[in-house]
This record gives C-alpha cells, structure tokens and sequence, in this order.
C-alpha cells in the first residue's frame, strides 16, 4: 500500500503519459478480484493503512458474501518502474521524461455475464485491459465476449493465466502439458483478437505474446506471477545474452540441449522445450520439494532463487509455506504492474486512435482535437459512463473518464444527455459542478480539479441524467458516442408494493433503481404495471433486491418471471388487404411479408439504419436480401420507434398526393409496429408494402385523422391474413462441467425446449463444455435444476442470443402460441380471445 | 351513454328499444306529470324545453300533451343531445330562450346554470328481496363494521320502502339518497344519511361496506372508483346477486396515464360539455395547469370526439376531456393518443396534490376552487425525474444557472419548440411548386361516381 494525500495523487494526474488507465475483464470465477487484491496491497492509494482486507473492490455487502463481484469498481494505484525497466518503453508518450512513479487506474469489473453492462461502462472510461483466463479452464464463452467488447472500443489487451496453483496441484500436468495450454490459451485469445481487429489498424499490434512480455502466469490466490521477463532477467547475466533476445527465445518452438549447450528449433531426444526447462522446471521444483515435504531440498532450493525465510514464516510447511516462498520469489504486484505500465497505453497514445470511436461529431472541432491530444487546456470533454449510489439516498456520483480540458469543482458545464442533439435543447442543461471527487474502492476523496486522462467522480450532475451522458464547457461539442452492450435485457418482473400505499415509494425506488444499473430498465407499461427488466435471473434478483433495500425501502410484492415476446409473420399477406378511412373515401391497399433471415439482426446491429444513405442501403438490401432495388430505395421508415426492425415499402405507382399522406401512414406504422394486433406486443421481422391508395382530392378530406387509424387498421389487418407468429428470445448457454455430469445436462435441457449445437472437450483438461440454445422463458431456474442434476457440477453462463419463432399457429386454440397470445393479453388488461381480421379488414 | 359513442356507424346502426315502453300504463304517474307541472306553475316559467334522450323520443309528445294539458307554457322537445343525454343540454335550451329544462331518462346529477326539473326513470324493484340477499350474503362480522345503501336513479320511486326495510334490519347504518338541492357534502348526486335523517360527510363511508342496488354499468363504476370504501358489493335487481366490485387494474392504467400527462409536451383541452359556468372554470384551470408546468395547451372543440376527428392533431401528446363523468371513451383504448379526466392532469401537474390517488375524482366539479377536493397550485417543484414511460430525463420547467456564458438560454418556450421541431420534421411541409422537378402530364380522366363505390372500382 501507498501513503498518499490528495495533493501528490493530484501532481501525478498532471502527468499524463505515466498514467494508465485499465480494466480487468474475464469470465466468471477466473479470479478477477483475488487478482486484483494483490495489486492493491502491493501499490493501492489509500488515505490510511486498511490493508490486507480481502476482496477490496467488491464494495458491497452482498457482493462480500456471495464472492462475486457485481458493481464494477476504481481504484487507484502508484507505482515506481526501475530504470532498468524504463528502457523497455520505447514510445516517448507512454512516459513524461525523469518520472519513474506510474499512476495507475484500474476497475474490477463484474465476470458473470449477466453483469455485463458493468463491464461495457467499464471498458469506456480505460484504455487497457488486463485479460484474466484461469488456465484449468481455458477462455470461456465471456472471456471472448468482453475480449471482443474490448477490441471494438480499441482497449489494449494484455494476458495473465490465473490459476497455475491448481494446474499444478490438482491436474497435476506436466510441463510440456502445461505449456501446451498456456499455448493454446495464448493462441485462442490471439484468434479472437485477429478476428475483431487486425494488426495494421490504427492501434498497432494488438495480439498478446509472451515472449514480449505481455502475458503473465501465476496464480492470484496465491499472490505470485511473472512474465518472461522477470525469468530472463534471472538467466541473462548467467547466458550472457541480451534480455530481450533471452525473451524471445524463452517462449514457442525454442529447445535448448543442456550437454551440448545448442539451441534448436525442432525438438529430439536430448533436448528440451527452453520455457519447460527454464521457467517451469524451477516452479516445479519448488512445488515438489515442499508439497512433499522435501525438507533439505527446500533450503537449497530456496537459496537458489535468493528467497529468505521471514522468522514468523519457518515453521510453516505444505501450502502455506509455498504460498510465502512463491510470494516472496516471484512477487505478483511486481510483475503485473511492470506488465502494465510497459504493455498498456498512456491516455495520451489511447486517445490518438480512440477519439474518432469516441466522439459523434466532426473529427477536427476544437473538442475532437483536444480529444485526440488528451489536451487539459482544451475544452472539457468528460463522459459520465455510470451512476454510483451515494450515503445521500437517491443521489449519486457521476462516474466517468476525463477526455479533455480539466473539470474543476465549482465549474459550469454543458450537462448532455444521450438524446441530446446539437443546436437542439433536448436533454442539454448548464449546471455547476458542485464537487470533483477521486472514487477509491469504497472511500471517496474531495478533490479541486481532475485533469484529461483520468478517472474521477462528480457531484450534482446526477439529476440531469439517467445513466450515462457528457459533460462539455465546449458549446458547439456534439455528444460522445453511447455504449453498445453486449447484453439485453429480456428477462422481465411486474413489481408492486405490498401495501398499496407504498405506491410513491416504490415508483421513486424504481426511478433510482433506473440510475443506478447501467443495464436495467424500469418500466411503466400501457396497463399500469411497472416492469424491470434485466439481462438474466441473477441481475434481476440483485436487482430487486437493491430497490427492496436500498431504492424503495418497502416490501415488494413480484411476479414471475416473464419474458417480452415479438410479434412476426411467416408468410406474404394471402390476400390484398384494403381499409378505408372512416369518411369512406380514402384507402389503402397493402401486404405485409416476413423479412429474409438476417435482416432484422442487420437492423438491431445498425448495419442498416434509417440514417443511412437510401442508395447506399438500397444497393446493400438488393445485393443481400435480393430486394427489388426500386423499392428497397422507398423505404419510408423503420419502425417501432423509428429504428426497429420492421419496414415500410413504398411499392405503389404514380399515385397521387401519396406524399402528403406519408406523415400519418408513417404514424400509423409506428404505432402499429408498437403495438401489434396479436397482443400489443413490438413487431419483428415484418416487412409492410403499400401497392396502391386511393385519396380524396380534397386536402381536408385525407389528413392524418383519416389516414392514421386506417394505416393501423390496415397494417392490422395485413398481419392477421400472413399468418401472424409469435418470437421468443433465446439464450445462448454454455455449461461447463465434467464428462460424467454431460447426460445430465441433456436431461434438463431436453425438459426445458433446449437444444445442444455443441460438445466438446477443453484440450488438456478434463472439463467438457455444452453450448445450447435454451428458450429465455424456460431458464427460469434453469441454474438450479442443472446442478441439482449433475450433483452441483455443471455451471452454465446464459447470454441473450437472439429471437426464434414459437412455433405454431397463434390463432389456433391449444397451442403454445395462442396460450403466449392469451396470457399476455390478460396481463395487459386486453380483451381475450383473438383479434378480429373483420374489424380491420374492409371490402370494395 | 349510449349515445356518446366513438364510431358514427353505431349511431346509425343502433336500434333502439321501443317495446320496453309497453308497460307504461299511466304516462302521468310514470313520468311525474303533476309535479312537473306543479314546478312549473310555482316557478313561473313560461318557455320550458323537455328533454329526452333517444329512447323516450317515442312518447315524448304524449307527455308533451299532458303538460301542455294541464299548465298553460310554451313547451319544446329537445332530443339528439349534443354531448350526452344524461346531461342537461342547457345550450340548446338557450337557442329558444328557454327558463328551464325538464330532463327525462338516465341522468348524472352534473350540475347546470339552468333550472332543471329532473323527472327520473322508474324500474321495478323487489325491495323485500333486495335486502334478504344483503342480509344473506353480507354477514355482520361485528359491529364496528358499518354498512352504507346506495341505489340506482332508477330506483328513486321505491325509495320510501326500501329505506325503511333497510334500516330494518341495519338500524345504525346509513343510506346515500338522492338529492337534487346542491350541498357541499354530495356525492355523484348523493347524500349520506342515518336513520334519524341526518346528513353525514362522505369520509364515513371510508370504513363502511358499500352496497349499491341497481345494474352493472358506469354508475356503479363511478361509484366503486371515486368513493372510498371498505368494499364496493353489487345487488343486481334481476338476478338478486351479490357480487364484489373492484377496479384495481383500471387505476394502474389510470396512474399510468397521470405518467403519461407529465411527459407530455402538449396538451388538448377537449371540450365536450357546454352547460354551466364550471365548464369555463375548468378550461381556465387546465391552461394554468400546463402553462405553469412550461406545457403548451390548446383548446379543441369538435363536438362528439370519435378516433379520427383527434387523430387530426397528430401533434397533441395528450387530450384532457371535460365532460360527463358517465361516459365509456376515457378507457377507449383506439384513440391515437389517450384521453384523460382533468383530475389526472391536476394529480399530474399539480405538485401540491398526493400523487397515486386511490380514490378517482371522475366529477371535475370537486377540483374547483370552493369544491371539496380543490388544492391549490402555488408552485411547481423545480426537479428534475426520470420519466419510466420514454426511460428519459423529464423536462419540467428548469431554470439554467443564471448569466450563462455557454449559450444554454432558459428553456422558457420549450413547449413551443417542441412543436416547431416536430413540424419541422414532417416530410410533406405544404404545396410546393418544383418547377421543372414534376414531368408535365396530359390530362387524364379521374373516378366518377360515389365514396361507396367508384365506377372504376370492380363490383
């Protein structure tokens, strides 16, 4: 632990190039937090010694019990690099010049996927990632998710194999073995890394190498690890040769004949793999010697590699006397922060490439530029990426990352939320910044100005924004670019409070419940009831839990769990469906058509918006989906909302004053596509063609009063004639667990509508992993049922994948769609039954 | 309500009950002809307009023969209410200058500015039955537990009988009685009484059961909505049934609609009532309401509403309708933007009022200053929310930081803007020229014939 007041925190924030600003991502129980505890009580800032507490950055009480990290959480750390080491940064703005100390910010983020969004919010504001795989494990299915949230928000990856302990202990692997999988980690997460980013790009070589000493081995737990280099600097005095070249060839395809003293690239029967002899034999030994109980080989051992024994630490033996030599031999702070201040960029080398990922306006205004110098005399950028509750109910601390400019306490600022737009004056207020504050771990420190390039808090902005937002003192700055997370929320609970009377309360808990997740929605829907929706079973639990306890303070009654489905249709409309206005004299001829596979998702990922070019989009729908190029270039709009994944074609020819009416059509869509006429459910997948209108020549006699209902009703009706279906959300689930436990995966997925696409056996461990397909309505304690199953063995990890038809005929009674159909109406307090094709279907 | 219909093809379509007249033997006692008259002579009123709603019509010139019999006044029929006929249509009283309106049928006891004599319908009543199944089905748990009588209009005839055989049976509990004279302690036209003939105040009834005699249908709705109470039970005068009524699902939409008012930029006072001076008190305090709140209001007048006529003002975020409580269209859900009672907006607008109301207030009467339920606006709370419907920031009137150097100016004409913005966003902005841009076209022949069908059109 570091002793530092607010004062020498605040000289090292002047000195951008020694700071890094970093995250630490893995899948779920890989050991994030242990990890990071040992940074911590090697180079923590902390205002007085509470050092050695456990598991310092899960803040919460809840996330203390359970071991698993829920909130995401800063801390900062210094760190001085010996001037041996300094010369292994090369690039000149990766360090201010006769500064040794680093300051480094680091966030734990949360690894079970349901927590994703933490991870999102956590990615933005750094500019590194500290990439965790547990090496018995191998990469997980979110290892890769957040490894490639990392690559598109150009975060600098580097790779620690957590877990060698039990590679070594439990498995028991050899050390060819060993290196086998560290091998096949490094590679898996290299192919990862060349699939989202390529080498040439603009943030150079991305992949991770050992030999270049971004990938550490050790175990957290038992607070050791190093690189390569910390063993070639052990070996390159004794070989006399240069320490980068001992690197290099301390790792792959590099055998060394100890009789001979020949190094050779292909392997035979004298010689051995260099990193098995040199870097694992060593380790072995030590793990030999004391887990056997080998009392004389310890000492020699021990003096070996220049460990002493503390006085208090002689009488121990077994694990905890391994712990203190490996330890002492090869400290873990030691080795990671060098990692990480010598691999990981300085904001002044991220902000070079990430401005233009980061920023929606143009690329040369004053903001962009001070963006992309990490300038602290230029205009204030700051981009609040989450909302951490304080003691004050109901009031939090804006959490983000300093671009540009300073932010000062006491500052008036431009406070934008995400729907800002510029020269507009929605969600755009002009506040004061009441305080700027440092975030440690639990504790939090006043502090009078923050600097571009680092992490902070602030005080008195919270009110003017929901979860995420900019703050500017640059008047014409546009807004940063929103988050894109990885996860959505599917998985859904009505909430109401026990006592009636709670209502008030509970409406403001739910309001601050909203703020404090970056992730949840709470919403108030048509029929009344206030819904939350979370990414998965867990998130919503602790979820409610917090708005229980911390937001409402009220018992709270909830349903099940429900999920949200999408209305769709599975064939062309079998008839032209006509509606006429209520006057009579207006009508509308159109068909509705199911989307090709894939487009809807093009529409969700953005690869075709409504902002888009019409040609451009025109050209890519005709060359993809083979739509007719004409038509594909009179799309009037996307819908619901104006973004969804529903269309309408325009097909019809030479009509007149069709453009008048194209404002109520398209508001008719829109409220069609929101509300579809199975059960008010948001439509997906549907595409609407007008072929023909009939109007009346008088201006007055075709408004919106007469078009905008008949468009719904003829939309409706269009629906209901191309045999309407309904679509449930489906995760993606991947179990992990031993090969006995496998059929009793099946079993409970086969319960469950589920469906296996995948088995396979992780190389070199015992460890099978199952992907499937698993409808979200039938997860609902999926986890539970699966370990009560496989005798507690199997753990799987859902992520919402996509949207699958329920199949079946929601109009046909009995089925599993008209049940879907029945049950959402009554809950939405519509009428039951199904809907008329009569009441909207009109004749000639 | 029947007449106060969305769609006209209900009008048009609906036939109306003749045949329930034919038990009407004696049209004088039936409709009260002597004490009409009477009324009418103390009052010494000379121009009288008889109102009827659509399914009276049929006999409403018998009646007008036996007034016209027995007092010497000019008498006119009005029928085709504007509104509804459960109001007294004092607008069209006015275009014959008329000093008073006898009103007939189904009523809802709203207030007027004319004199109004109010001839109720009568329905046959088994009072003796009524109360056995009340007294069979609702059993005294103990005595704290109080019980209030209520009874459809309808029923007024019977009153005497069945009040007596209440109080039978319950001799400490109350009655709610029709009454016409205009007190401050009434209730949707009630007053709560106790045997002795006492007037007692509506908060009574807070921890009494409610028992209303009559048929399902927006009265008893109105009722179990706006009137606190223990519990809301039914006796259905056919079936002689006891049946528990409760709305909880209708005030969870109602609470969601006071969301929907305080997101909403713009407002539509939707005037669907003309009689009485608290029509213009009302339309005055909704346009204070949204302009305090930084909302821009407009006053919408288009007679009967139905979908079409308000999908005209694609703009309006929301419609406040003043009229007759007892009407079926604020819970239409068809309407392109919903329509609310001007209580909600008052919850939603008014910071002084207890948000989540438990009990509705469907009369905009009681929200008048003097009224019982009136609360004053004397400020508007300067937060800012988070709105749960759009997931946004709600905008209320926020004043900036003052003497501003970055350009933000203060939010004054937000509303306004709002509106520009979204005009600004339609792609059809009005008839333009584009010279050059259109090919010039022959003349050719257009449809012929009638909406119904066009000559071009196939059979």
């Amino acid at each position: 632990m570091v002793n530092f007041t607010v004062d020498e925190i605040r000289t090292m924030m002047d000195k951008k190039r020694n700071i890094r600003n970093m995250s630490v991502i893995a899948h779920v129980d890989h050991g994030k937090s242990t990890l990071t505890d040992s940074l911590v009580s090697k180079a923590g800032i902390i205002a007085g010694a509470r050092a050695g507490e456990t598991r310092f950055t899960d803040t919460r009480k809840d996330e203390q019990d359970r071991c698993i990290t829920i909130k995401s959480t800063a801390i900062s750390m210094f760190f001085e690099l010996e001037e041996k080491d300094l010369v292994f940064i090369t690039n000149p703005d990766q360090r201010e010049k006769n500064e040794k100390g680093f300051l480094i910010n680091l966030i734990d983020s949360p690894g079970h996927v349901d927590f994703s969004s933490e991870v999102t919010a956590a990615l933005r504001v750094t500019d590194g990632a500290l990439v965790v795989v547990d090496c018995v494990s191998g990469v997980c299915v979110q290892t890769e998710t957040v490894l490639r949230q990392a690559i598109a928000e150009r975060i600098k990856p580097i790779l620690f194999m957590n877990k060698m302990d039990r590679a070594l202990l439990e498995l028991q692997l050899e050390s060819e073995e060993l290196y086998q999988t560290f091998q096949r980690i490094v590679e898996n997460v290299n192919v990862i890394i060349a699939t989202y980013s390529d080498d040439s790009g603009p943030m150079g070589e991305v992949r991770v190498d050992p030999s270049k000493g971004s990938v550490g081995f050790g175990s957290g737990l038992h607070g050791w690890a190093f690189t390569l280099k910390q063993f070639s600097e052990m070996y390159a005095d004794k070989f006399k040769i240069d320490l980068v070249k001992l690197m290099n060839r301390l790792w792959g395809e590099n055998f060394f004949n100890a009789k001979t003293k020949k190094w050779a690239k292909q392997k035979d029967a004298e010689n051995k793999r260099s990193f098995c002899m040199y870097v694992l034999d060593p380790i072995y030994k030590v793990f030999d010697a004391i887990m056997n109980f080998k009392k004389d080989e310890i000492e020699s051992l021990l003096k070996k590699i220049g460990v002493t024994l503390k006085h208090e630490d002689s009488d121990k033996d077994g694990k905890a006397l391994l712990k203190v030599v490996m330890r002492s031999w090869l400290p873990a702070g030691e080795a990671l922060l060098q990692m990480i201040a010598i691999h990981l960029p300085s904001p002044v080398v991220a902000q070079k490439y990430r401005m233009e990922m980061l920023y929606e306006g143009p690329l040369d205004d004053e903001a962009a530029i001070g963006i992309k110098s990490c300038d602290p005399e230029a205009p204030l950028m700051m981009y609040v990426s989450k909302m951490v509750p304080t003691s004050d109910k109901g009031r939090f601390y804006a959490f983000g990352r300093v671009f540009s400019g300073k932010v000062v306490t006491g500052q008036k600022a431009r406070i934008m939320g995400p729907n800002f737009q510029p020269g507009k004056k929605e969600d755009l207020y002009e506040k004061t910044i009441q305080r700027t504050i440092l975030m440690m771990g639990r504790y939090v420190e006043a502090i009078e100005d923050v600097p571009s390039g680092n992490i902070c808090g602030l005080v008195g902005v919270d009110q003017f924004l929901v979860k995420t937002g900019t703050i500017t003192t640059f008047k014409n700055a546009h807004n940063m670019k929103v988050m894109k997370f990885s996860v959505s929320p599917v998985v859904r609970v009505a909430v109401e409070p026990k006592n009636p009377a709670d209502l008030p309360k509970l409406v403001e808990g739910l309001k601050r419940l909203a703020k404090s997740d970056p992730m949840v929605q709470c919403i108030n829907e048509e029929s009344g009831e206030h819904i939350v929706a979370g990414a998965g079973e867990l998130h919503l639990e602790i979820c409610l839990k917090d708005l229980e306890e911390d937001h409402a303070c009220i018992p709270i009654k909830k349903s099940d769990p429900v999920v949200s489905y999408r209305e769709t249709v599975s064939e062309e409309s079998d008839q032209m469906c006509l509606s006429k206005s209520p006057n009579k004299h207006n009508r509308l001829f159109m068909k509705a058509q199911p989307m090709p596979d894939g487009l809807p998702e093009d529409i969700d990922e953005g690869r075709v918006n409504p902002r888009d070019d019409f040609k451009t989009r025109a050209r890519y729908l005709s060359e993809k989906y083979e739509y007719d190029l004409t038509e594909a270039r009179k799309i009037w709009c996307f819908g619901p909302e104006g973004t969804g994944p529903n269309i309408l074609v325009d097909c019809s020819k030479g009509v007149q004053y069709l453009n008048e009416i194209k404002d109520s059509v398209v508001a008719g869509f829109q409220w069609a596509a929101k509300e579809g006429v199975m059960a008010e459910e948001n439509l997906r997948g549907v595409r609407f063609n007008i072929y023909d209108v009939t109007l009346h020549t008088d201006a007055i006699h075709r408004g919106g009063g007469q078009i905008i209902p008949t468009t719904r009703r003829c939309l409706y009706a269009c629906l209901l004639t191309a045999q309407p279906r309904i679509m449930e959300p489906v995760y993606l689930c991947e179990i992990q667990c031993p090969e006995v436990a496998v059929g009793g995966i099946y079993g409970v997925l086969n319960r469950r509508r589920g469906h296996v696409f995948e088995e396979s056996q992780v190389a070199g461990t015992p460890m099978f992993v199952v992907k499937a397909y698993l409808p979200v309505n039938e997860s609902f304690g999926f986890t539970a049922d699966l370990r009560s199953n496989t005798g507690g063995q199997a753990f799987p990890q859902c992520v919402f994948d996509h949207w699958q038809v329920l199949p079946g005929d929601p109009c046909e009674s009995g089925s599993k769609p008209f049940a879907v159909v029945q049950e959402t109406r009554k809950r939405k307090g519509l009428k039951e039954g199904l809907p008329d094709l009569n009441q909207y279907l009109d004749k000639l | 309500m029947a007449n106060f219909a969305t769609d006209g093809q209900i009008c048009i379509e609906r036939s109306l009950r003749i045949s329930v007249f034919d038990y009407i033997e004696d049209i004088s006692s039936d409709f009260d002809i002597p004490e009409t008259c009477l009324w009418i002579k103390n009052n010494k009123f000379t121009k009288v307009c008889l109102q009827f709603p659509d399914d009276l019509l049929s006999i409403s010139t018998n009646i007008y023969e036996e007034i016209k019999k027995r007092v010497d006044v000019d008498l006119y029929i009005l029928g085709d209410t504007s509104y509804a006929s459960c109001c007294v249509d004092s607008t069209a009283a006015m275009h014959v200058q008329a000093n008073a309106v006898v009103h007939y049928g189904h009523t809802c006891f709203t207030k007027t500015n004319i004199p109004v004599y109010i001839v109720l319908p009568k329905k046959k009543i088994d009072v003796g039955k009524i109360v056995e199944t009340i007294h069979k089905n609702l059993k005294m748990d103990n005595n704290t537990n109080q019980r209030c009588l209520f009874y459809g209009a309808e029923f007024e005839h019977g009153r005497e009988a069945l009040i007596k055989m209440w109080f039978q049976y319950y001799p400490k509990c109350y009655v709610g009685v029709i009454e016409n004279e205009d007190t401050k302690d009434k209730v949707l036209g009630r007053l709560v009484k106790d045997v002795s003939g006492n007037v007692l105040p509506v908060d009574v009834l807070q921890d009494c059961i409610c028992v209303y005699v009559g048929l399902r249908g927006q009265t008893l709705f109105n009722f179990t909505t706006s009137v606190a109470a223990k519990a809301w039970f039914l006796v259905d005068t056919l079936t002689h049934t006891l049946t528990h009524s409760a709305e909880t699902t209708w005030f969870k939409r109602r609470h969601f609609l006071v969301e929907k008012c305080k997101d909403a930029n713009v407002v539509g006072i939707l005037v669907c009532q003309l009689s009485g001076n608290q029509t213009k008190d009302i339309i005055t305090r909704m346009k204070q309401l949204c302009q305090i709140n930084g909302k821009k209001s407009y006053i919408v007048s288009v007679g009967k509403p139905n979908v079409s006529k308000l999908a005209n003002f694609p703009e309006i975020d929301i419609y406040v309708m003043i009229a007759c409580p007892e009407n079926d269209l604020y819970d239409n859900r068809d309407f392109y933007k919903p329509i609310v009672y001007p209580y909600e907006l008052d919850v939603a607008l008014n910071c002084n009022r207890q948000q989540y109301f438990t009990t509705h207030i469907p009369d905009y009467d009681q929200i008048l200053p003097g009224r019982r339920y009136y609360c004053d606006i004397d400020h508007i709370k300067e937060v800012t929310d988070v709105s749960l419907i759009t997931g946004k920031i709600r905008e209320t009137c926020i004043p900036n930081d003052r003497d501003s150097g970055l350009d933000v100016e203060v939010k004054h004409n937000w509303a306004l803007e709002n509106i520009g913005q979204t005009l600004k966003a339609r792609t059809w902005q009005g008839l333009e020229q584009k010279f050059g841009e259109t090919e010039a076209l022959k003349a050719v022949e257009g449809r012929k014939g009638i909406p119904l069908q066009y000559s071009n059109e196939p059979q």
